[in-house]
């Protein structure tokens, strides 16, 4: 059998079995236990939740994130194994939110992390959550989640922007 | 209000007493309180008042045989004055300190803890002081950052 087809069928495969790790950084936090108990059980798609990252599959970034904060998230998307996907939570990884102009958080995500979905709301909802998760499994399915490799491949770049995150854009050349 | 029988000064503000003093007075007057059953402190906050040129440190203290809200006040220039330490009344004012230290920039004597806090390997002034420009700052560090582009590996 070639790579290719093998890799089609492992695809199919793994996208009925997402664990996840939630990062609970802001709000989002609150609407995940819905999600995951019986109201809303997001079991019945083969998502369960994982505690640790070495064994998740998928990373949720359910808010905003601080530089602090972005330092840990780093360490724990860093752990995980390959493939991996992130979903960002809300309005705030996408533009900073309603903390756009604070000082101390970062606006975008994806300038530091690969992210695979963005979920918009202020915050999604239980229904909105898993709308995206079934979304994000069509396109492990058709191999368009392909954030993993890029941050592979371009891995110096986000080494760079990370840094100069971290040092508040004072980075000496 | 017994705060006021206490103390014998300040005045009632929305059910609170509230005591503006000179800052050499805020040890004598906090440790006669806590001798004297306001055996909670709350919290230390400061405001930045810009326009006059000085900081205002409120120490709140809390009784719960009298259930009364106690609020001392006082007022530092903003450049090159600095708070005696009072971590030695109550443990915990050693933590606001720390905070108000790193949000703000006033310097506490006396308190050996002063280290970052929340903000870690942040380089430029205070940023919960008035003149800290926060559009400034995001457009400078956080807008300034370019997103990874890769035009092959679409996300």
């Amino acid at each position: 059998m070639k790579y290719e087809e093998w890799s089609k069928i492992s695809r199919i495969a793994s996208k009925k079995s997402l664990w996840i790790l939630h990062f609970c950084t802001g709000c989002g936090a609150i609407e995940m236990p819905p999600v995951m108990t019986s109201r809303f059980d997001m079991e019945r798609f083969g998502m369960a939740p994982m505690a640790t990252p070495r064994q998740a599959d998928v990373l949720l970034i359910t808010g905003y994130l601080t530089v602090k904060t972005l330092k840990r998230v780093i360490q724990v998307y860093e752990q995980m194994q390959d493939p991996k996907y992130v979903v960002a939570f809300g309005s705030c990884p996408i533009n900073g939110g309603m903390y756009w102009d604070s000082y101390n958080t970062i606006n975008q995500l994806d300038k530091y992390l690969p992210v695979d979905l963005y979920l918009a709301g202020c915050m999604p909802r239980p229904e909105g959550i898993i709308n995206a998760m079934m979304e994000l499994m069509e396109m492990i399915e058709k191999g368009e989640a392909r954030g993993w490799e890029k941050y592979r491949k371009n891995y110096e770049k986000y080494k760079k922007n990370q840094e100069m995150a971290f040092k508040f854009g004072k980075v000496e050349e | 209000m017994k705060a006021k029988e206490i103390i014998g000064r300040g005045e009632e503000v929305h059910g609170r007493l509230y005591v503006k003093v000179e800052k050499q007075e805020v040890r004598e007057l906090i440790k006669t309180l806590k001798e004297n059953k306001f055996q909670h402190f709350v919290m230390l906050s400061c405001i930045d008042w810009i326009d006059d040129g000085e900081f205002e440190l409120v120490y709140h203290l809390w009784s719960y045989e009298y259930r009364e809200h106690v609020m001392i006040s006082t007022r530092i220039k903003r450049e090159g004055e600095e708070m005696e330490s009072l971590h030695d009344l109550f443990p915990q004012i050693e933590t606001y300190e720390r905070e108000i230290k790193e949000m703000y920039g006033v310097n506490f004597i006396g308190n050996e803890r002063l280290t970052p806090f929340f903000l870690e390997g942040w380089p430029h002034m205070p940023p919960m002081r008035k003149d800290f420009d926060s559009k400034k700052f995001i457009k400078d560090v956080f807008e300034s950052i370019p997103p990874v582009e890769d035009e092959d590996e679409g996300i």
